[in-house]
């Protein structure tokens, strides 16, 4: 039996101490380890993007990621997002644009979404296809996941 | 889909990670980014006793500038390449070819060393370096070592690396002064390994008419496919219309075996490397503000 | 028993909630990742599940060995066929007796079939093990190719041959209408197999308690009832010791999978003392062996065509290759265009020769549509032949074909009823959104510079509301659909409305709350939907066939009425006045026309609960009421296969402009408009949403989505590295009218809507691949019309 590390991972601002094998994923450490379920898995090799989580600010795919790689770093999900249940701006838009149907791939969106805002606060319209085409959605055919970034990007723009 | 059980270290020295690489010959993994390495692991078609995590070894992660060439930290995220001033002034064909990996969601995490020592032959990075004539550098038991990218992609996934050797810096020269270049590939959906795939560029002297060519197709071979016919045809010519369609002819003998899978077939993939790369000089040239 | 046919006739003076575009009800839950899906869900004392499939096609099972993994540490319980011989029957299948046992008992008949299951204390631990079982097989020649299968050597022991159903089917003087018509075209197609998949996989926790033979099983279930009544039939276990809790799931599509998983893991908790086992399948296990292929098809079809364009006479000839089994409704999906077989066209006469087989390929499961989206697909491509033979343009044929508006309802040749429809106003939308000369001009131009532009206009109808009577011909049971629903008003006075289906993505919890909140005269925020297990719930359905959106609303409107008649006895009460002089109205209780004389709803309902002494004598005190809505007028099939079955007839008219590139045979969508009509829209951006989201999977289905299996039987594409889900990149941005003819007959006016973008774009994409074609002399008959097929065509 390969030896379990210890890691320590800050996960939307709260640090947790844990000790993992090293095979396990950062999706299946947030999901079934510190019970963080809102990340959500797809397909578990990297292609659909529904277990985009923030490492150290940066979208990636937490499913081909070891949580052993996250050690010392800082992860966001979306249960970090909205605060006392309110929700964000980005949420808000998703909410208002109907830019979500079931809701299981929303998760990732809405990390990219984040990351992508962050990194340029009105990204071109070849960005957001760049970063929403790291993103599967099944439901909604992209229309109104578009609408909503747009929204998002009016309502951080007047916030 | 979970991995197979395997020891992981994450050593802070490349001695050490070369020494793990040794002990553990044949039954030990570099992990870098974990882009493409990962899904083989969930799939349980990488099994490795030992995975070894370079992202704890200092020192790996740069872009610099260094007598006039592009240096980069074999562990430098795809996306800082992307993302590095010294990369958008100065090296737009890398910049290009970056643009072309996977979506942004990898390139945060995938490292440009990673997809180099993976080798994979429908990527771009092996056909930058190619390309643009890079130098890879790589540390083993027997200490440093300087590879040209033209002998390093051996075939498919496979490079010149011995089993405990690692890949740490990749020196990547400058485009020629006004040089024409351009990056094109078509793949099934945007951010797909490339159906096919060119890296090109070409220099002209002071009569016009070009003095250097460089032309690499990927998706179309075990390892990147250099058009060497395809470069004669372009050198000392003037660019225009009438030697873009003999460049493209040549690239047709240029590639030899490419693969038959449930994309595309041999054939069609011929064709496209060379509709790509007479695309691709069209583009280059009217960049480049010649008027064909 | 008053269901409003329209949303003037609710109880309010304006209608606040429902038709408009309201935030749905399910969405802050979503966004901020606390719904609980399946993969969630976690027991005390829970096993995981890994199954070990089969890497043949077909072979004889020698031997199993299990020993080795049973002594690992972490692994509880190993099932295998031997179990599933002893404890289970034969999944059910349609037709019947062309089935296996959820776990492979003498041999396996697909790449992915489950041989043996382990239950342990983590799936990787589960995994481990897989590894530890060795499995002995004796390979038998796989039977692949769909054509050649009904000569080919039975791959089930009890039947003669591989043909599972083999049928024509004429509806009308079909010979006739072909010899008297001035041109007959006939052309071969052919679909390839793809298929749902949704986002989130199957999933399932089942619990076999020992000490008293109930099995609760908890799961992403499309429906309760139908997994209730599927693995219970398997386990042999009486149908009310079955008890099945829907989760909230991410998308099915009709793709969340038959009861395999559900009478897995039952036989794993069993062997494990009745602990609770989790099975998560995983995409991998998905494609190569989950609910995820459908529509494996041949076709060959005929028009009978008259020189001015009107079309005589159809007929279809229909293989489908149904791969190992009958268990995953893969012969529905070949019957349901009898819901629609004609499309909006007036073609009089048509038959269907269908034939079914069996191979060594995965069983079809349904998709969103079930059979109409490959049906559709050749009969607007055949469209297109006979305007291109008669030199008409594409909207002027079908305008000359169109039923017409004032004819409904209609009954077409293959049996069922078009409720209402003006097919003309969705063309006359879509030429007008996309100025249609406008698009030919473009396309004209580019031509003259070498470019192959290629436009697609194409109608079809949307089957609503299904009905198991469309399906009788392949061996189905004729029986209706119900969807029942209970309303009740608690002593605060807010609402709560209990139903039998979990969230899928549709939005009909919104649907719910709109309709009550407009009906009681209160907020959305005021009514709660609740979901009930299956055996707490009222006879139900959930999801599927276009219906539950209607179903639903009707099923709240009955509940509510119910209701209504029972507040208005109360409040007749109270007021001291006959109930027939008051009625419900904008949430009051009250005398029409006398503005004092009016008493809340959430008094009334307060009262009963209360005030025994204040109701009249026999009273049920309690404010709430059940109501079980089921399609009215549907009819048994004749021996045709005719019948009444679906209840609406939606309709829609795409516009699509594409660009092949002649040299890399890459296909771009540069334009793409739609003018649908579903009757009245009860949430329009729900409607909108399920267009858009068809269009997509569509575009998958035109030009990307594939399962591709060798010559051996194995499957090629089986990651998302191959199996190409459409990205944001290659789904054109849609512009969209909504047109609203309202059903006569359904709860609101509403029609089924949330499959017809799939029924219509994949016809649409085709048409105009083959229109930029037209000037190359070559005919793209195949989907998905990847670059690789296109560009073997261009380069013959």
């Amino acid at each position: 039996m390969p030896t379990p590390r210890q890691i320590q991972v800050t996960v939307n601002g709260r640090r947790y101490e844990s000790t993992v094998e090293p095979r396990l994923t950062l999706a299946d450490y947030l999901r079934h380890e510190i019970s963080l379920p809102g990340t959500h898995v797809g397909c578990e090799h990297g292609v659909c993007g529904a277990c985009t989580v923030l490492w150290n600010g940066r979208a990636v795919r937490s499913c081909i990621m070891l949580a052993v790689q996250a050690d010392g770093s800082e992860i966001t999900t979306v249960e970090g997002l909205a605060t006392d249940g309110a929700l964000n701006p980005i949420q808000q838009a998703f909410l208002e644009e109907h830019g979500l149907q079931c809701g299981f791939c929303t998760p990732g969106f809405l990390m990219t979404v984040t990351e992508m805002l962050e990194h340029n606060p009105n990204p071109s319209d070849e960005e957001i296809y760049d970063y929403l085409g790291g993103q599967i959605c099944r439901c909604t055919g992209y229309q109104s996941i578009l609408a909503a970034v747009r929204s998002a990007i009016q309502k951080k723009a007047s916030a | 889909m979970k991995p197979a059980p395997f020891e992981y270290a994450a050593p802070d020295n490349l001695e050490e990670v070369v020494s793990l690489l040794e002990e553990n010959e044949g039954d030990a993994k570099v992990l870098s980014g974990g882009q493409s390495l990962m899904p083989l692991l969930n799939m349980r078609l990488a099994r490795p006793e030992v995975l070894v995590d370079l992202a704890r070894v200092p020192g790996l992660d740069y872009v610099r500038e260094d007598d006039g060439l592009l240096v980069i930290g074999a562990m430098t995220r795809q996306r800082t390449v992307e993302l590095s001033p010294i990369v958008g002034e100065g090296h737009p064909l890398v910049l290009e070819a970056t643009r072309n990996v996977a979506h942004p969601q990898n390139r945060n995490q995938g490292t440009f060393g990673g997809s180099l020592a993976h080798a994979d032959p429908s990527a771009e990075y092996p056909a930058l370096a190619v390309a643009l004539g890079a130098k890879l550098k790589a540390v083993g038991p027997d200490g440093e070592r300087e590879i040209d990218a033209d002998e390093f992609f051996v075939t498919y996934l496979t490079t010149d690396l011995e089993a405990a050797e690692v890949l740490t810096e990749v020196r990547i020269p400058k485009l020629p002064a006004g040089a024409a270049w351009s990056f094109t590939e078509l793949a099934r959906r945007h951010g797909d390994y490339a159906l096919a795939g060119v890296a090109s560029y070409f220099s002209r002297g002071d009569d016009g008419k070009v003095a250097d060519a460089r032309i690499v197709l990927f998706g179309v071979g075990a390892t990147p496919v250099r058009a060497t016919k395809a470069e004669q045809e372009l050198i000392g010519q003037t660019p225009g219309a009438a030697v873009f369609e003999s460049v493209r002819k040549a690239v047709l003998d240029d590639v030899e075996e490419p693969q038959t899978d449930v994309h595309a077939s041999a054939e069609q993939r011929r064709s496209l490397a060379a509709v790509l790369t007479q695309r691709g000089l069209v583009d280059a040239a009217r960049r480049a503000g010649i008027s064909l | 028993m008053r269901i409003p046919n329209k949303i003037e006739d609710l109880p309010t003076s304006t209608n606040r909630f429902i038709g408009k575009e309201v935030e749905r009800v399910e969405d802050r839950q979503l966004l901020t990742g606390r719904t609980e899906f399946i993969d969630n869900v976690s027991l005390p004392g829970m096993l995981h599940c890994a199954i070990l499939r089969s890497p043949n096609a077909h072979a004889r099972i020698v031997s199993i060995d299990t020993a080795a993994a049973e002594a690992m540490p972490g692994v509880v319980a190993i099932v295998t066929g031997k179990d599933a011989l002893e404890l289970t029957l034969p999944m059910q299948t349609v037709p019947e007796g062309w089935g296996t046992h959820c776990l492979a008992t003498d041999r396996v008949r697909y790449v992915g079939e489950p041989v043996v299951a382990v239950a342990a204390t983590s799936r990787y631990v589960a995994e481990d093990a897989l590894e530890e079982i060795v499995v002995e097989y004796d390979p038998l020649p796989p039977v692949v190719d769909t054509e050649k299968a009904a000569e080919s050597a039975p791959i089930y022991d009890e039947h003669e041959s591989n043909v599972v159903f083999q049928r024509t089917f004429t509806w009308g003087e079909v010979d006739a209408a072909f010899a008297s018509a001035d041109h007959v075209l006939t052309e071969k197609f052919r679909w390839h197999r793809l298929g749902a998949n949704p986002l989130e996989c199957n999933g399932v926790v089942s619990e076999w308690d020992p000490a008293d033979g109930t099995v609760t099983a908890r799961g992403s279930f499309q429906s309760q009832v139908n997994m209730g009544l599927l693995s219970a039939g398997a386990l042999q276990v009486p149908s009310n010791k079955m008890r099945i809790i829907s989760q909230p799931h991410g998308g099915s599509f009709g793709g969340k999978g038959g009861p395999r998983g559900t009478i897995i893991t039952a036989l794993l908790s069993r062997k494990a003392g009745g602990r609770p086992v989790k099975w998560i399948e995983d995409r991998m296990e998905y494609l190569a062996g989950g609910a995820g292929q459908s529509w494996d098809r041949y076709y060959e079809v005929s028009l009978a065509l008259q020189k001015d364009g009107t079309i005589s006479g159809l007929r279809v000839k229909l293989l489908d290759d149904l791969g190992a089994s009958a268990e995953g409704f893969g012969a529905v999906s070949a019957a349901k265009p009898l819901a629609a077989f004609t499309g909006p066209y007036k073609i009089p006469v048509a038959e269907y020769d269908l034939t079914l087989v069996a191979t060594n390929k995965l069983p079809q499961s349904p998709y969103r549509g079930m059979g109409p989206p490959p049906h559709n697909w050749v009969l607007e491509q055949m469209v297109d032949l006979a305007a291109n033979h008669l030199d008409l343009d594409p909207g002027e044929i079908r305008r000359r074909n169109f039923i017409p508006k004032d004819a409904f309802p209609y009954t077409i040749p293959s049996g069922n009823d078009y409720d209402s429809g003006d097919y003309e106003a969705a063309l006359d939308a879509v030429l007008e959104m996309g100025d249609y000369a406008s698009l030919r001009a473009e396309q004209e131009e580019a031509r003259k510079q070498g470019r192959y532009l290629g436009i697609g206009l194409v109608n079809t109808i949307e089957p609503g509301v299904f009905d198991w009577n469309a399906y009788a011909i392949v061996g189905s049971q004729q029986t209706g659909v119900p969807e029942g629903a209970t309303v009740g008003i608690d002593i605060m006075g807010k609402i709560v409305a209990k139903v039998g289906f979990s969230l899928e993505g549709q939005g009909q919890y919104t649907v719910i709350s709109q309709v009550l909140a407009d009906y009681f005269g209160v907020e959305m925020s005021d009514v709660r939907v609740v979901p009930q297990d299956s055996l707490s719930a009222p006879p139900h359905f959930g999801p599927g066939g276009s219906r539950l959106g209607v179903a639903i609303t009707g099923a709240v409107l009955g509940a509510a009425d119910i209701l209504r008649e029972k507040l208005i006895r109360v409040g007749a009460n109270l007021m001291q006045t006959q109930p027939e002089t008051l009625e419900l109205g904008d949430g009051m209780i009250r005398i029409p026309g006398v503005a004092e004389a009016q008493i809340p709803v959430a008094q009334v309902a307060a009262t009963m609960l209360a005030r025994s002494d204040l109701l009249p004598e026999g009273m049920d005190p309690n404010p709430e009421a059940t109501y079980v809505w089921t399609a009215p007028g549907r009819t048994p099939a004749d021996e045709q296969g005719r019948a009444k079955s679906y209840l609406t007839a939606a309709n829609a008219c795409h516009l699509v402009l594409v660009e092949v590139d002649r040299d890399t045979a890459e296909v771009k969508i540069l334009k793409y408009f739609i003018a649908d009509d579903c009757g009245t829209r009860l949430n329009p951006a729900t409607c909108e949403g399920m267009t858009q989201g068809g269009v997509a999977q569509g575009v998958g289905a035109a030009l990307l989505e594939e399962y591709v299996y060798d010559d051996d039987g194995q499957l090629l594409t089986s990651t998302f590295m191959d199996y190409l889900m459409p990205t944001i990149y290659e789904v054109p941005m849609t512009d969209k009218k909504a047109l609203v003819t309202p059903s006569p007959f359904t709860p609101l006016g509403a029609k089924g809507m949330g499959e017809g973008a799939l029924h219509t774009t994949p016809a649409a994409v085709m048409c105009a691949i083959n229109d930029a074609l037209r000037p190359l002399a070559v005919k793209a008959h195949e989907v998905p019309a990847s670059p690789k097929r296109l560009w073997a065509l261009l380069n013959p």
